[in-house]
C-alpha cells in the first residue's frame, strides 16, 4: 500500500471542513471514508458543492486549512 | 433649463450615458422623459434600449449600425430641441396604487432585521416620520397619500418602479436606506429609500426602509391579468401613481380578484406639461387626484 | 433528446440575449462568451442564434438520445465521450447512448455545448436565453438538474463534416492574469485623481462570488470626492441619484471591491460607475475563474471599436473555413 491517493478539488472556490459554523467538521485525519462521502464543502458563485471521495481510504492529511482558497485539480486532502 | 448642467459620456462601445443633473429634481426628469420620447419618435436604426433615468438617461446602441459619434450629435442636438419644456406634452397614465400600510409581513419582516436599521427600538415608518418632522405615522402616510408619485425610473430588477412625489422640494420625504440591507424583502413591499418610493416586484434583498404592502403585482411573468397582457410589468416611466392607503379588508378584496383573474387598476390617461406642474405642483395633484376619481 | 445525469455547476441554455427591455429593468442573459458561443454554433451549422449549453466550471455528464452533430468551444474543460478524450473546438458526432463528460477545469471558465438543430426551449420575449433571478426563459426558467430531458429545435442550415476544426490560431489563449480593457467615464469624477490611478495599477483578484451576474475584485481601497450629497443621491460617498448601468460598468459600493456588472445584473441603482469594459473584453471576463488576476487597461473608444472589429474579423474567417 505505498501509493498514496488523494481528493482532488472538482472547481475553484472556498474549501470549508463543516457544513455549518458552529458544526463539527466532516472527517477528521485517521477517520476512515468510503467513496461518496462527503468530506468538504467549496463554496463559490454563491453556491455550496460538496467535495466527496472517490475512493475507500483512511484520511491521512488535509493539504488545504478550513476556509483555504482551491483551484480545481488541487489536491485537498491525502488518502492512505 | 439653464442650471442643470448636463454630462455625456460614454459607456464603452456600446451605450451612452448622459446624466442630466447629480441631484433628483422633477424638472431633470422631465427634461429625461422629454429626450428620450423625441428619441424614441425618431427610430433611429442601431438603437437596442432608451432607458430614461431618474435624473440622467442611458442609450444601447449597436456601433456596427449607428455610428457613436453621429449618436451622441444627435442626443445633444435633441437636449437642445427640448430646451423649452414648455411646448412638450407629456401623455401618460394616473393610477390608483392602493397600498396597505403597517401590514403583518413587512412587520415581521423589518422586526427580522431590526439590528441592521438606525433606529432598532422603532418601525421603519415611527423612525421615518420622525425624522421627516411628523407628529405621528398617520400624518406621514397623509403626507404620502395626498399628493402622488411620479415613476421617474424603471429598473434593478424587472418592473421595479422608482416614484418621485409630485412636490415641491422642501415638502420631499427623504429617508436614509438601512444600515446594511436585508437578505429578505416580501412580493409588493412598499418601501422608501432617499428621495424615491418603490414597490418590490419579486421577493428579495432589499435596503428601503418598509412601510407597507401592495395587494396587486406590478410584476406578473404568467400575464394572466388584463393589465399585463402586453407585458409582464405594469408600470411605465412618466405614469403617475396615487398611493392610497386601504385596510386589511379591502387588501383581502384586492388579492381575491388578482387570484381570480379579474383584479384591474383603476387608471384613466392625463395629458400635460412640465411647467404647470414645475409651478404649481398642489394645484397638479388635485387636477390629477379629480381626474382619476371622479371624471 | 438529451437527458441530463449529471447536471454540473451551473449549466444553463443561452442564445444571444433577451435585447431590448433593459427599459423595463430586463438584464439580456444570454451567452457570456459570445466568441466562443459563436464558434460553437458555426461548427454544427447552427442559425448564429441558435441555443446552446453553458457549462461553468464543473461539467455535466448528458447522455445522447440519437445520433447528432456537437461541438465544444470556450475554456478548456476538457471533455470525453464515452470515457475518451474528444478535441474542443471540432465538429464531433455523437450516436444514441453516448455519454459525454468532463475533466476539471484547466483555463478558462465556461465552455459552450452547440447541438445540431440547437436546444428547443420556449421563445420568452425573443429569447430562449435563462434568467435564472425571476426564472424565466431557458428550461423551466433555471440550470439544469439531474433528470432533465432537452429536446433539440429545428435551426440547423448547414451541413458541416464531422473533424472540422477551426485554425488553431482563432482559438482564444486562455491564462490566470487578466488585462481588461475599459473605457473610463460615466460617474467617474465621483473618484479621487489618485484612487482613478489606483484602480488602473492594482492588480485585482476575483472573488468566489464571481458569477453571470457581475465579478467581484479585491484589491485597494478608493476613496471619492468630498462632497455634500445631492438631493435624493443616499448618503454614501459612492452613492449617485439612482441610474442605469450599461452592461459592463463597474462600480464600487462604499469604495471597497470594484463589480464589473455582466449579462444578468441589476441594470440599474445608486452606485456611481466609473468605468465600462469594453464588448470585446465581455468575452474575456467570461473565462475569468475566482482568484485569478486582473488589471483594468484604460483604452479610448476608437480602441474598442478597433477590438470589436477585430473579433468580428476572426469570426467571419472561422465562418468562410467552414
Amino acid at each position: 500500500m505505498g501509493e498514496k491517493k488523494a481528493i482532488l478539488a472538482p472547481l475553484p472556490g472556498i474549501f470549508y471542513r463543516r457544513p455549518g459554523q458552529d458544526l463539527p467538521e466532516y472527517v477528521q485525519e485517521g477517520d476512515v471514508v468510503k467513496a461518496g462521502d462527503t468530506i468538504g464543502l467549496i463554496e463559490v458563485m454563491k453556491n455550496f458543492y460538496e467535495v466527496k471521495a472517490e475512493e475507500d481510504g483512511i484520511v491521512a492529511e488535509f493539504v488545504v486549512d478550513n476556509e483555504g482558497m482551491v483551484d480545481a485539480g488541487q489536491e485537498i486532502a491525502t488518502l492512505k | 433649463m439653464g442650471h442643470l448642467e448636463t454630462r455625456y459620456e460614454y459607456g464603452g462601445d456600446e451605450f451612452i450615458f448622459v446624466q442630466l443633473s447629480e441631484a433628483m429634481s422633477l424638472e431633470a426628469n422631465f427634461k429625461g422623459m422629454a429626450i428620450t420620447r423625441q428619441l424614441k419618435g425618431r427610430e433611429l436604426e442601431g438603437i437596442l434600449d432608451i432607458c430614461p433615468s431618474n435624473a440622467s438617461y442611458m442609450v444601447r446602441f449597436d456601433p456596427d449600425v449607428l455610428s457613436p459619434d453621429l449618436l451622441m450629435k444627435e442626443l445633444q442636438q435633441i437636449e437642445h430641441a427640448v430646451e423649452e419644456l414648455d411646448d412638450i406634452v407629456i401623455t401618460s397614465r394616473l393610477v390608483d396604487v392602493p397600498v396597505y400600510f403597517e401590514d403583518p409581513w413587512t412587520h415581521e419582516a423589518l422586526m427580522r432585521f431590526r439590528d441592521r436599521h438606525q433606529a432598532p427600538d422603532s418601525t421603519d415608518l415611527e423612525y421615518s416620520a420622525k425624522i421627516n418632522g411628523y407628529s405621528s405615522k398617520e400624518a406621514f402616510i397623509e403626507a404620502m397619500t395626498s399628493a402622488p408619485f411620479l415613476v421617474s425610473m424603471i429598473g434593478f430588477v424587472p418592473g421595479l418602479p422608482w416614484c418621485f412625489q409630485m412636490v415641491r422640494r422642501e415638502k420631499q420625504i427623504e429617508v436614509p436606506k438601512y444600515v446594511r440591507p436585508r437578505t429578505y424583502t416580501p412580493e409588493r413591499a412598499f418601501g422608501f429609500g432617499g428621495a424615491f418610493s418603490v414597490i418590490y416586484p419579486v421577493q428579495g434583498a432589499g435596503g428601503y426602509q418598509l412601510f407597507g404592502i401592495a395587494p396587486a403585482p406590478i410584476y406578473q411573468k404568467e400575464q394572466t391579468l388584463a393589465d399585463f397582457q402586453d407585458s409582464i410589468v405594469f408600470p411605465k416611466q412618466g405614469d403617475i401613481f396615487r398611493y392610497r392607503s386601504i385596510t386589511r379588508d379591502e387588501y383581502d378584496q384586492v388579492r381575491a380578484q388578482v387570484e381570480d383573474g379579474s383584479f384591474v387598476y383603476h387608471k384613466k390617461e392625463i395629458s400635460f406639461t412640465p411647467s404647470e406642474v414645475l409651478a404649481d405642483p398642489e394645484a397638479f395633484a388635485e387636477m390629477a387626484l379629480g381626474r382619476l376619481y371622479h371624471d | 433528446m438529451i437527458s441530463v445525469i449529471k447536471p454540473g455547476l451551473q449549466t444553463t441554455v443561452q442564445d444571444k440575449g433577451r435585447i431590448g427591455f433593459y427599459e423595463i429593468g430586463m438584464p439580456p442573459s444570454g451567452a457570456m462568451d459570445k466568441y466562443a458561443f459563436t464558434v460553437a454554433n458555426l461548427l454544427v451549422g447552427n442559425h448564429p442564434n441558435a441555443a446552446v449549453l453553458e457549462i461553468t466550471y464543473l461539467g455535466p455528464v448528458l447522455q445522447f438520445g440519437k445520433r447528432m452533430r456537437i461541438s465544444l468551444a470556450g475554456g478548456q474543460i476538457p471533455p470525453r465521450i464515452n470515457g475518451q478524450p474528444v478535441p474542443m473546438w471540432t465538429t464531433l458526432e455523437v450516436r444514441e447512448g453516448d455519454e459525454l463528460s468532463f475533466d476539471f477545469v484547466q483555463l478558462g471558465a465556461r465552455v459552450y455545448l452547440a447541438v445540431e438543430g440547437g436546444i428547443d426551449v420556449p421563445l420568452v420575449m425573443n429569447s430562449r436565453s435563462t434568467y435564472t433571478l425571476i426564472g424565466i426563459g431557458g428550461y423551466e426558467g433555471r440550470a439544469l438538474a439531474a433528470g432533465d430531458r432537452l429536446q433539440l429545435a429545428d435551426m440547423h442550415e448547414k451541413e458541416v463534416a464531422v473533424g472540422t476544426q477551426i485554425d488553431p490560431r482563432l482559438i482564444p489563449a486562455y491564462s490566470r492574469s487578466h488585462e481588461i480593457r475599459v473605457v473610463m467615464g460615466l460617474c467617474s469624477y465621483r473618484l479621487t485623481d489618485e484612487s482613478k490611478q489606483t484602480f488602473l495599477n492594482t492588480e485585482w483578484t476575483v472573488t468566489p462570488e464571481a458569477n453571470r451576474t457581475g465579478y467581484r475584485h479585491r484589491g485597494e481601497r478608493l476613496q471619492f470626492v468630498e462632497r455634500e450629497q445631492p438631493f435624493g443621491a443616499g448618503s454614501n460617498p459612492s452613492n449617485v441619484t439612482d441610474l442605469g448601468y450599461p452592461i459592463g460598468s463597474i462600480q464600487v459600493p462604499d469604495g471597497v471591491e470594484p463589480i464589473v456588472l455582466l449579462h444578468d445584473a441589476v441594470t440599474g441603482g445608486g452606485y456611481a460607475t466609473i468605468a465600462t469594459v469594453i464588448s470585446a473584453d465581455l468575452d474575456r471576463m467570461a473565462q475569468i475563474k475566482t482568484n485569478e488576476k486582473v488589471r483594468f487597461v484604460p483604452v479610448t473608444l476608437a480602441d474598442a471599436l478597433e477590438a470589436r472589429r477585430e473579433v468580428q474579423a476572426r469570426l467571419s474567417q472561422v465562418a468562410s473555413a467552414i
